[in-house]
């Protein structure tokens, strides 16, 4: 079999596992809507509200870059970042969205049942994809 | 008629190694796409979509290279392809390094307890050793157009 076959070959077979990826559902499909879960907000819906923003990464990410007026959630002390976030929506009931780094990290998500334990009445979301769907 | 010659046993080496190193790195990426979507997205060479078709595609091309490496019929093609996917790897971790950017490598999937600070010294010398390996393994075959009768 000449070179470029072979490669033709791969190239048909790359193409089949992937197609079985799509089809099996073992892949979400690229040009679909992500699915939320629920307690997320994605990050355009976000932006399109006056949110309370709240930094659940480390305090190095934060100073780095942060979403404008963004609360950190220092994990060290948990009891100081939650009185700063209830005394802010205190001021001004608002939607409070948290994010960690990204899809993966699960901070977001734990920090938001915290906050629904403490602020039964507010609206509480994380971000859907985290600081990196902020930052693309 | 296989031909044996001081050569064969180290190729055959060589190729097992690389079969089982891709493997191994295809497989659970082909399972969690997901995941290595956002390995590959930390390397902030591309995102969103883009990021999550190549997320799906490579794991299956690295699968599809690592077994065919052990075939006569895909064996040339598979060790070219190996040998340019390492040094794309290889582009990018040091592309990565120079960044400062603390990434998971995602090379074998997204690992637990992934490391903040990756060694991009063991993660290139690694790419680069598995590189030599690859020209290695094509060059026996480099000057044949048709598929080899025997293992070299």
């Amino acid at each position: 079999m000449s070179m470029f076959r072979e490669f033709i070959l791969i190239a048909l077979l790359t193409g089949l596992g992937t197609a079985y990826s799509l089809v099996s559902g073992l892949a979400p499909l690229p040009w679909a809507e992500p699915e939320l879960a629920a307690g997320e907000i994605r990050v355009e819906d976000a932006r399109a509200l006056d949110v309370i923003w709240v930094d659940a990464r480390s305090e190095t990410a934060f100073t780095e870059a942060h979403a404008p007026g963004a609360l950190f959630y220092d994990q060290a002390d948990p009891v100081g970042s939650m009185a700063n976030i209830l005394e802010k929506w205190l001021q001004e009931p608002r939607t409070i969205v948290i994010y960690c780094s990204d899809e993966n990290c699960g901070t977001s998500k734990k920090v938001a049942e915290a906050l629904r334990a403490n602020l039964p009445d507010a609206e509480i979301y994380s971000l859907k994809g985290g600081w990196s769907a902020w930052s693309r | 008629m296989v031909q044996v010659n001081h050569r064969t046993i180290p190729l055959l080496l060589a190729r097992l190694v690389l079969t089982w190193v891709f493997i191994s790195a295809g497989l659970p990426k082909v399972q969690d796409p997901l995941a290595f979507s956002v390995s590959i997205e930390n390397y902030r060479v591309v995102g969103g979509s883009l990021a999550l078709w190549a997320a799906i595609i490579l794991p299956w091309l690295e699968l599809i290279i690592g077994i065919g490496l052990l075939t006569p019929w895909l064996r040339r093609a598979s060790a070219c392809t190996m040998a340019a996917l390492l040094s794309l790897f290889i582009g990018l971790h040091a592309s990565a390094w120079f960044r400062g950017l603390d990434i998971n490598c995602g090379c074998f999937g997204q690992s637990a307890g992934a490391a903040e600070n990756p060694d991009y010294h063991w993660l290139i010398l690694r790419n680069l050793a598995l590189l030599i390996l690859a020209v290695y393994v094509l060059r026996p075959s480099w000057g044949n157009k048709n598929t080899p009768q025997g293992s070299k």
